[in-house]
C-alpha cells in the first residue's frame, strides 16, 4: 500500500536519471574543458602530439555532452 | 461567463508564475558573466514557451491525480486560484521565498475540501505525487550538484582559470537554457491541468481528457511573457540580489537543476522549481565551502515548504465560502476578482510606502 502511494519505482528512476544525467553530463563537460586546456597548455611548449590527442578527446567529450542533452530532450518528449 | 474568469485567473497566476521566477532560471547565467542580462532573459522566455509543449504528464496529474474531478465545480478551481495567487502575494509582500506551484496545488485542495470535504481530495495522488517528491527534489538537486561540483574541480582544480572558466562559461549556455526549458515544462503544465480541470468541470471536456492545443499555446505565452516582463525587473537589481558563483558552480548547479526538473517531469511530479534550483544553487557552494551558503535561506525555504500548502489551501477554502455565498453563477467569482484586485492595490501602496522588503535570495 506505501508502495501504491509513494509510487517508489517512478521515485528511484527519477533519482537515478538525475544522478547519471546531471553528475555525468557535468563531468563529461569538465573533460572537455580539460582537453581544451591541455591542448593551449600542450601547444605552447611545442608538443604537436599530445596536443592533438587532448584536442581529440575534448572534442570526444564535447559531442558526448551534446549526444546526451539531445538524448535527454528526446526521451523526455516520448512518454 | 464563469469558465472565462477561471481560464483568466489561471492565465494570470501562469504570468506571475513567470514574473516570480525570472530571477532562480537566469540568476546564475548572469552572475558569473555567462550572458547579458538581456540575452539571457531572451533565450529564458523563449524556452519556457518551447518547454511548455515538451510533455502533459504534470498537467494529467494536476488535472487527474490531486482531487476528484467529479466533485470540482468550476468556482472550485477559481477559488483555489484565488487562494494561491493571494498567497503568494502575501509572501512576495513579505519577501518569503514561496513556491507558487504548492501554493496552486494547496489552494485548489483548500477549495474542493470547502466545497465537498476531504474526500475531494485524492490523497493518493496528493502524498506520492506532490508532496514526498517535494521534499526530494531539492534535496536531490543538492545532492547532484554538490557531487558534480566535487568531481569537476578534481578534473579542471590544476588547469589554467582563465580557460576554465570561459569554457563554462560556454557550457552555462546550454546548462541555462536546459533549465529555462526544463522549468517551463514543470510549470506552465499547472496551469494546463487547472485550466483542463476547469473545463472538465464545466462539462467542456470529458474526464481524464489532455488538455487542447489552446490551452497548451495560452499556457506556454503567459508563462513566457512573465518570464519575459519579470527579466527587466530582474536587470536593475541584479548587482545587489544575485549570490556570486564561479562558472562551475553555476554550471553544476543548472545542470543539476535540469536533470531533475526534467526526469521529474518525466514522471508527471509537479515540483517546486524554484526549491529545485535553490537546492542546486546550495549544493555548489557547500561542495566548495559549507560557510558560503546562506543557510538562512535553507531555512526559510523549510519553513515555506511547511506554510504554503496549508496557507494556500485556507485562503482557497474561504475564497470558496465568500464566493459560494453569491451562488453558482458568475457574480461571486467577479466580486471576488474585485476584493483580490483590491488586495493587490493594498499590497503594491504598502511596498511603496515602506520599500522593498528584504531579498528572499
Amino acid at each position: 500500500m506505501a508502495a501504491v502511494i509513494v509510487e517508489t519505482k517512478e521515485l528511484v528512476e527519477t533519482v537515478i536519471a538525475s544522478l547519471v544525467a546531471g553528475v555525468g553530463m557535468t563531468v563529461i563537460f569538465s573533460v572537455a574543458i580539460w582537453g581544451v586546456a591541455r591542448f593551449a597548455d600542450l601547444s605552447r611548449n611545442e608538443r604537436p602530439l599530445a596536443a592533438g590527442a587532448a584536442a581529440a578527446l575534448a572534442g570526444v567529450a564535447l559531442l558526448a555532452t551534446l549526444a546526451g542533452v539531445v538524448f535527454g530532450i528526446v526521451v523526455m518528449t516520448r512518454k | 461567463m464563469i469558465l472565462v474568469i477561471v481560464v483568466g485567473t489561471a492565465l494570470a497566476f501562469d504570468f506571475t508564475n513567470g514574473f516570480h521566477d525570472t530571477a532562480n532560471v537566469v540568476a546564475t547565467s548572469i552572475s558569473t558573466g555567462a550572458a547579458r542580462p538581456s540575452v539571457a532573459i531572451g533565450a529564458a522566455s523563449l524556452l519556457n514557451f518551447v518547454g511548455a509543449f515538451i510533455s502533459i504528464s504534470v498537467a494529467a496529474t494536476v488535472a487527474n491525480d490531486v482531487v476528484n474531478s467529479a466533485v470540482v465545480t468550476p468556482t472550485v478551481v477559481f477559488a483555489g486560484l484565488i487562494g494561491a495567487i493571494a498567497w503568494n502575494l502575501i509572501t512576495w509582500s513579505f519577501g518569503l521565498p514561496s513556491s507558487s506551484s504548492h501554493a496552486l496545488i494547496g489552494g485548489v485542495v483548500g477549495s474542493a475540501v470547502a466545497a465537498a470535504g476531504f474526500d475531494a481530495v485524492l490523497t493518493d495522488g496528493l502524498i506520492g505525487k506532490v508532496l514526498i517528491p517535494a521534499v526530494i527534489a531539492p534535496i536531490l538537486a543538492f545532492l547532484v550538484a554538490g557531487i558534480a561540483i566535487a568531481l569537476i574541480y578534481r578534473v579542471v582544480g590544476r588547469q589554467r582559470p582563465g580557460t576554465v572558466t570561459r569554457g563554462f562559461r560556454y557550457g552555462q549556455i546550454v546548462s541555462g537554457g536546459l533549465l529555462a526549458l526544463a522549468h517551463g515544462t514543470n510549470d506552465a503544465q499547472k496551469t494546463m491541468g487547472i485550466i483542463t480541470l476547469a473545463l472538465v468541470a464545466n462539462g467542456t471536456l470529458g474526464a481524464n481528457a489532455d488538455p487542447p492545443l489552446w490551452v497548451i499555446v495560452s499556457s506556454a505565452l503567459a508563462i513566457a511573457l512573465g518570464t519575459y516582463s519579470g527579466g527587466w525587473r530582474i536587470i536593475r537589481t541584479t548587482g545587489t540580489r544575485i549570490i556570486k558563483m564561479d562558472a562551475a558552480q553555476g554550471f553544476s548547479s543548472q545542470g543539476a537543476g535540469a536533470a531533475v526538473i526534467l526526469a521529474s517531469t518525466h514522471f508527471g511530479f509537479p515540483l517546486s522549481t524554484t526549491h529545485v534550483i535553490n537546492g542546486g544553487v546550495m549544493g555548489a557552494g557547500a561542495a566548495k565551502r559549507v560557510s558560503a551558503v546562506r543557510w538562512g535561506i535553507a531555512g526559510n525555504i523549510v519553513t515555506a515548504w511547511l506554510l504554503t500548502l496549508p496557507a494556500a489551501a485556507a485562503i482557497g477554502a474561504l475564497a470558496y465560502g465568500v464566493t459560494a455565498i453569491f451562488g453558482s453563477g458568475a457574480l461571486g467569482p467577479v466580486l471576488v476578482t474585485l476584493m483580490s484586485l483590491s488586495l493587490i492595490v493594498a499590497v503594491f501602496a504598502r511596498r511603496s510606502q515602506h520599500g522593498a522588503p528584504v531579498p528572499a535570495s
